[in-house]
Parts: C-alpha cells; structure tokens; sequence
C-alpha cells in the first residue's frame, strides 16, 4: 500500500511553488506537533542510551533532523513513537563511540552462569530499599548506569526499550528488526550482564 | 580441631543440591528471563517454581535478577530543560534548512 507514499513523492517534485509552499507549511506544523509531543521522551531515550546528556541531545538532534526528513514518508501504520524509536536507534547505532570501552562483542550465555556459591549468592546492595531509595544511593546509581553503559549496543538498546521504556518484546523486534526470540534472547544476556556488573559491585562496596 | 566456620568453602558439597544437578540450575538460569516475564508455559513454570523451592542458589540469582530489572524501571534521567528544548529546536530546524 504504497500508494499515499508515492503519491507525496510525486508532488515533492515542487514543480509548483504554491504546491510546494503549502507542502512545506504542512511539514513544519506536522514537525512542531512531533517535537512538542516526543521530545521529553526522545531526550529520556536518549540519556539512558548514552548515559550523559550532551551524547544524548546529539541523538536527539540527529532523531528529529531525520524524522524531519522523513516525516512525508511516514506512514501511519506504525504509532509515531515506534517510529521515532526506530530512527533514534538507528542514530545510535551509527554514533561512533567518543570514549572508548565499548565492545561491541556478543554477549554469551556462559559467561553469566557462575561457576562457584560465591558467585550465585552475591546480592545486589540495595537490600530492603524501594527502589526509588535504592537509586538515591549515588554508588548503585553509578554503577548501574555504568553497566548500561558497558554493554554492546545492540544488548542495550534492547535492554533501555523493553526493561526502561517498557515497550513490548514485539515492538523492540518492530524497532530493532528482530523477531521476538532474538529479542528475548538479547535481553536476558543484557540482564544478566547488568545483574553481574552490580553485583560484583556489593562485593569491593560497603557490605559487612 | 575445629575449622573456621566463616570461610568454610570446603569440599562438604557446599550446598545442599538436594537431588538436583548443576546441569539443572544451569536450565533453570537460562530460563528466567522469560520466568519473570511471565512467558513460559505453565508446566514449565510449575518446573521452575519446584527447583527454586529446593535450591537457594537458583532463589538468590533470581531475586538478583529481579532486582536489577526493578531497577532499570525506576532510573528516571533528569528532564531537558525548557531553554533547552528550544535550543535543540532551533539547531535541528536550522539542520534542516528551514
Ligand atoms: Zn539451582
């Protein structure tokens, strides 16, 4: 059904200045709207992806300025969040890394699995808190958003989508192009990785 | 003759795998995601529940594996500001060529 789509593309030719002004006058109102409606969460998108906010704002310049682009190709058969989603995580995906430490290595099942009673019984510090006190602690903080941030984007941009955005396992496939196995998949490694990061952090960190 | 009791990671098989094998708790950590989820069939399920009854390792893991995914939900980044916003605004619109 791509018929709406082409018919857009034909006029784009702007052959006709009055045409083409009332298209142009159309995208922008159409572009404000979207910006006033998605920018907070973009921008929270963003952060919990790059972990810092001048990183983020670059991501959200670089969503919006392609939505924008792409606004007439937009087809509304996907929510425009998903849609928006999709864009910014694409932009990350092409951000190179200005720091380095980012492996972008797959994740494998093993190395989670702990080999000693040790290592299945480290805990996460934040015993008996909420977790909105649990994050108040500067250090779990810390250290959860740096195991974010360690890990290989494609596990979190999986990870931030379904567990922070808390979108379904199927629109993280619809976002990511992945069938919902492969995103179930993903987020377990990702979990578990981010489970074993803070965990290990209980153990040098204040427990007695 | 007693030995310390704090340290004691001795051979005495440090854990009371009451009838089940390592093997089993390696099935059940693959599966917990989907476990806390809520995407496994019941009778799987039911098979999980009855291993992390009998095993505290399995328990403690995924109460840790909880936890973190509690966590994740909660981590709320600071909001942009509205001078901000319009910054960004104007640099995208000014990307864009308008
Ligand atoms: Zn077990």
């Amino acid at each position: 059904m791509a018929t709406r789509a082409q018919g857009h593309a034909g006029k784009t030719r702007r052959q006709d200045g009055a045409d083409a002004a009332s298209l142009d006058g159309h995208l922008n109102a159409a572009f404000d709207q979207l910006y006033r409606d998605h920018v907070d969460r973009i921008f929270r998108f963003a952060q919990r992806l790059c972990g810092q906010a001048e990183d983020a704002k670059d991501l959200v310049q670089d969503t919006f300025l392609n939505a924008y682009r792409g606004l007439d190709r937009f087809r509304g058969d996907a929510q425009l969040s998903t849609w928006l989603y999709t864009i910014a995580s694409r932009a990350c995906l092409r951000m190179r890394r200005k720091r380095k430490g980012e492996p972008e290595r797959e994740l494998s099942l093993d190395e989670f699995i702990p080999t000693s009673e040790g290592e299945f019984r480290l805990q996460i510090p934040a015993g008996g808190l909420t977790p909105q006190e649990a994050l108040e602690n500067k250090q779990l903080r810390r250290a959860l958003d740096q195991a974010i941030q360690r890990l290989p984007k494609k596990y979190r941009l999986v990870l931030v989508l379904r567990d922070m955005e808390g979108l379904s396992a199927k629109e993280v496939g619809s976002v990511m192009g992945l069938n919902e196995r492969a995103v179930k998949s993903r987020l377990h490694r990702a979990r578990l990785f981010v489970r074993k990061e803070l965990s290990a952090k209980g153990l040098d960190g204040g427990h007695s | 003759m007693s030995t310390p009791q704090r340290r004691a990671a001795r051979p005495r098989p440090a854990h009371k795998h009451r009838g089940h094998s390592k093997a089993d708790c390696l099935k059940i950590l693959r599966g917990l995601s989907a476990y806390l989820d809520d995407d496994l069939a019941g009778n799987v399920c039911r098979e999980i529940r009855k291993h992390l009854g009998a095993c505290p390792n399995c328990e403690v893991f995924l109460a840790s594996l909880r936890q973190t995914i509690t966590l994740c939900r909660h981590v709320e980044p600071p909001p942009l500001s509205p001078a901000a916003k319009i910054r960004l605004r104007g640099q995208i619109l000014k990307a864009a060529g308008r």
